[in-house]
């Protein structure tokens, strides 16, 4: 049984037709958890043994304010507020962790926020198809309606896939015309896979030949987008055709201008076709540029049908590990294969039992992803602290937490909610919207290629003296600023305030006196002190515990 | 290695003298493969002194009404081909003071590029990479700016005004975005900061204190990247009179024109002279659907005086054969004149012009048949220039980079230096 645990021994491609079997052999024979066992705890067993083996030494558990922070970030996509934060550390409950997870992935944020990772997954800072997808607000309120309701991720996937709920086309509508780029974007987002280069050559590292690849693009090359316009929204249809095929060349190299290919057999990705019935003689397939109105006629054989059910299907070897391996990433920093959409057979896992466990259980639980998230994160391994020792910013071991920076719109959002801004003016969102694409592209990408890192100095232009961020931190009636001025508490316990509400965390002693003096250097003077508060608050909101989520 | 990429072109004496110090002494060839990824070898090359000044052409200049005239031919227009000061090399009569430069410059007249409209060519014409490929390729000036400048620096390494390219750092990262002047060279509005000298100073040295606090327990590199771009950030502040020309510019104006690209013009060679290593100043419009001519005559009188001018002054103060001046647009234009007395985009042959940092002057390298409608002879394209280009500047072109998991070269597989270009 060792032996398929190794994924080494997995060789996916070259025997598809066994492989599934023994999987389901191999479900219904072992577990990795023990009866009535979490998953949780299979995570720390797996994760602790991979410290033993390597040597690795892991950091203290971290204190409740890290903890509150990150949970927040991760789950809600912001930070507590002043009063959320207090309740928090005040609560003496020993199971308060547990209560806060339970409470947080039912808050309606935690839909947006997860529609929010998964509509920068699919889509990208920079859409492909820009026209058509640039503004997709309909698809993101289908999506996070699904997260709302926690659909599982299989029935999630399946509905994306056909296309067939108001809003749910966008997928497809991204890769009109380009079935070729929609089977690279399929295999790699929902089944780990990268295929990109069997697009041109047979792949030079694994079994894959450009005519798996074709076979794949099949499933998409009959796909056709209706464009209608109903009041001011466009709204998209998915149709299929009943006939068209792939036609295949031969590798790239060797193409030779006006050659026309030879039709591919469709194939799903490790090389089973699902049969497909001869079309009638008779058969004429309706000319679909003159169809201006939903709905397309049915496909006398659907084969995107086909394909969301094979990719869903339990026994899928691809679709649940690409899942659990992503979720797992977006809370650990790491995928257990890194990169997350490089899950070939022959890739390691740095932690091999572990990953089969969570694709396992994640089937046996119904592809139930809130139920996957609280287990991650009620782990040790997810609360490790993120001080101490070594660089690097996401550990391959998980020793120490990892430390990521906010994405564009929850840094954002938390500045809203550090400086009150949201309950002194009463109002929803972001800041102003004018400003959003300019936040976008001043925070939005701030990582070299390979996934670390790199401040920008546009970045700090903008923090140093825009005035967008001066302006929310200036007192206004009932937030943050108008508050500490007008407490009569000693400056002591208003510095504490600040802190909690900016950083999530009270100040060390240094810290808090510093900032005291700082900001009563001239405390006679109302004006130079409402300043000085000003200059702390930006001074907070400008540091790294603001910047990421660590 | 690439062959082409000669030790010597990468790096200097020094470079290479520190290079083979760190690896053992021995002066010999073989020694190169490894010197040539040694950390030490890559710092000196980012001060290798080259430079580059990218005069883009929105919109695409047309071939036909500049470098690659067809006198008496159909596809002619009604401007007039004068001599220059090279044998045989003809140009357009509205760049009478190019005219008296063409010997510094090399003019490629058989560009083939492959993205014919404005968003797909200003991408490609300045990553060398068609935008359609999903990878996030960098742009040339984000290039210039990792391996030619250097982040200590007090000024940013990619400064760029008017219509410019948008491609960005890609997988090299924020530390090489571009930082962008309006229209007219002013500043950024985010760069004025209204805060008093020594409230901003206070506020910094409370940022700092807090920073270093924190990373006494938290040595995580995100968190020193951090905190080294804000006081990049605030370097860039403390030297932003480098951006200001307007005491100067009332002398300048009647050399370089007084228009925004002429003032471009004069503020890069200000810029360059104070080590930045990559400036781009767009020139608009050169979309000239309709009305070609009226729309050229306008343009190349304010491209005339500000580019000669600025090769002039390179070269006065010893710099041009270190700068590489670039002068090129997206796309070029239709030889066949519309019903508008228009030219479309056209991109089966162009032209391009080069000058500096060693490139061979007075030359012209490839040509285009009688009419213009095709490359007769050493086709060009979007990879051999940017070959060549980086290749002039030090930098190998077939450097790898990672996005994620997957390299990426500086230019495609197939592109090649345009070596009769290179001294």
């Amino acid at each position: 049984m060792n032996n398929l645990l190794n994924p080494k021994a997995f060789t996916l491609v070259k025997f598809p037709m066994i492989l599934p079997h023994f999987i389901i052999v191999y479900l219904l024979i072992t577990s990795a958890l023990s009866a009535g066992e979490q998953l949780r705890v299979v995570i720390d067993r797996e994760v602790s043994a991979a410290w033993a083996r390597e040597k690795v030494e892991p950091v203290q558990l971290a204190d409740d304010a890290t903890f509150l922070r990150r949970v927040y970030l991760d789950l809600v996509g912001t930070v507590p507020t002043y009063k959320e934060a207090r309740a928090f550390l005040d609560d003496l409950a020993k199971d308060k962790r547990a209560k806060l997870v339970d409470k947080l992935l039912v808050d309606k944020r935690h839909a947006k926020h997860q529609m929010q990772i998964w509509d920068l997954i699919i889509f990208t800072r920079n859409p492909a198809n820009p026209a058509f997808t640039r503004k997709r607000d309909v698809f993101k309120s289908w999506l996070e309606k699904q997260f709302a309701q926690n659909v599982p991720w299989d029935a999630l996937v399946r509905k994306m896939m056909l296309a067939e709920e108001p809003g749910s086309a966008m997928f497809h509508v991204q890769y009109r015309n380009k079935p070729e780029d929609e089977t690279v974007a399929v295999s790699r987002i929902f089944l780990g896979t990268q295929l990109q280069c069997a697009r041109c050559h047979d792949h030079p590292f694994e079994d894959l030949s450009q005519k798996d690849f074709y076979g794949m693009a099949g499933f998409f090359v009959r796909l056709q987008v209706l464009q209608e316009t109903k009041g001011k929204e466009k709204v998209y249809t998915i149709g299929e055709k009943s006939s068209g095929e792939v036609l295949f060349t031969g590798p790239a190299a060797d193409a030779v201008p006006g050659k026309k290919g030879e039709p591919v057999k469709l194939k799903f990705l490790g090389g089973v076709s699902p049969k497909e019935p001869a079309l009638p003689e008779d058969f004429k397939e309706p000319d679909y540029r003159k169809i201006k109105k939903a709905p397309y006629p049915k496909p006398f054989f659907s084969r995107k049908e086909k394909l969301a059910a094979w990719m869903t299907s339990t026994d899928n070897p691809y679709f649940a590990r690409a899942a659990v391996n992503r979720v797992w990433s977006q809370f650990m920093g790491r995928g257990l294969v890194h990169p997350v959409d490089d899950l070939k057979p022959k890739s390691e896992a740095s932690h091999p039992v572990l990953l089969d466990a969570l694709a396992k259980e994640f089937v046996a639980h119904k592809f139930d992803l809130r139920w996957l998230i609280k287990e991650i994160v009620l782990s040790e391994t997810y609360q490790r602290d993120s001080a101490g020792p070594g660089t690097v910013a996401g550990p391959k071991w998980y020793e120490r937490a990892r430390v990521r920076p906010l994405s564009a719109e929850e840094l954002i959002d938390a500045m809203r909610v550090a400086t009150g801004f949201n309950v002194a003016e009463g109002i929803e969102g972001k800041m102003p919207s004018s400003a959003s694409s300019y936040m976008l592209k001043i925070f939005g990408k701030p990582t070299d290629g390979r996934g670390n890192f790199q401040g920008g100095v546009p970045e700090h232009l903008y923090l140093n003296n825009g005035s967008q961020l001066r302006g929310i931190i200036r007192p206004k009636k009932g937030n943050l600023a108008d508050t500490l001025l007008k407490s009569e508490a000693p400056w002591d316990e208003r510095v504490d305030h600040l802190m909690l509400a900016t950083l999530t965390r009270l100040p060390s002693s240094v810290e808090r006196e510093k900032l005291v003096a700082y900001i009563t250097e001239k405390k006679d003077d109302t004006r130079e002190t409402q300043e000085r508060l000003e200059e702390a608050t930006w001074a907070l909101l400008n540091s790294a515990r603001f910047r990421f989520n660590y | 290695m690439n062959p082409l990429c000669t030790p010597q072109e990468h790096f200097s004496r020094r470079a290479f003298l520190k290079g083979s110090l760190l690896t053992g002494g021995g002066v010999s060839v073989a020694n190169f493969g490894s010197l040539f990824q040694a950390q030490a070898a890559v710092n000196e090359a980012q001060k290798n002194g080259k430079r580059c000044i990218l005069l883009w052409m929105n919109g695409g200049a047309s071939q036909l009404d500049t470098f690659d005239m067809k006198p008496g031919q159909p596809t002619a227009g009604p401007f007039r081909p004068i001599g220059t000061n090279v044998d045989g090399l003809q140009i357009c009569e509205y760049l009478p003071k190019m005219a008296k430069v063409a010997d510094k410059l090399a003019v490629i007249r058989s560009m083939r590029t492959g993205s014919p409209g404005h968003p797909d060519g200003i991408y490609h014409m300045h990553t060398g990479y068609k935008q359609s490929e999903r990878t996030p390729h960098a742009e040339i000036g984000a290039v210039i700016a990792k391996y030619c400048g250097n982040l200590d620096a007090n000024l940013p390494s990619f400064v760029r005004m008017g219509p410019t390219g948008n491609a960005g750092p890609g997988y090299l990262g924020p530390n090489y975005a571009p930082f962008s002047l309006q229209r007219d060279g002013r500043m950024p509005t985010f760069s004025a900061n209204s805060l008093k000298p020594e409230v901003r100073e206070r506020r910094a040295e409370l940022f700092r204190f807090l920073e270093t606090e924190f990373a006494k327990q938290h040595p995580a590199e995100p968190f020193e990247s951090h905190r080294l771009a804000k006081e990049r950030a605030w370097r860039l502040l403390r030297a932003r009179e480098a951006f200001d020309v307007s005491k100067e510019w009332p002398k300048q104006k009647d050399r370089y024109g007084d228009s925004n690209f002429g003032r471009g013009c004069f503020m890069a060679l200000k810029l360059i002279e104070r080590g930045v290593p990559f400036v781009e100043i767009g020139h608009d419009n050169y979309d000239s659907h309709a009305n070609n001519f009226v729309c050229h005559k306008a343009n190349l009188q304010q491209l005339d005086p500000a580019w000669s001018t600025l090769l002039l002054d390179l070269e006065d103060r010893g710099m041009l054969e270190d700068t590489l001046v670039v002068w090129m647009g997206e796309v070029g234009r239709t030889p066949n004149i519309n019903n508008r007395a228009g030219r479309d985009h056209y991109v089966r042959a162009w032209s391009i012009v080069l000058a500096g940092a060693g490139i061979q002057g007075g030359q012209v390298y490839g040509a285009s048949d009688k009419d213009g409608r095709d490359v007769a002879e050493n086709p060009v394209s979007e990879g051999d220039l940017f070959a060549t280009i980086y290749t002039a500047l030090g930098i190998n072109p077939r450097k790898k980079h990672f996005w994620g998991k997957r390299p990426v070269w500086l230019t495609p597989e197939d592109a090649a230096p345009i070596k009769p270009l290179l001294s």
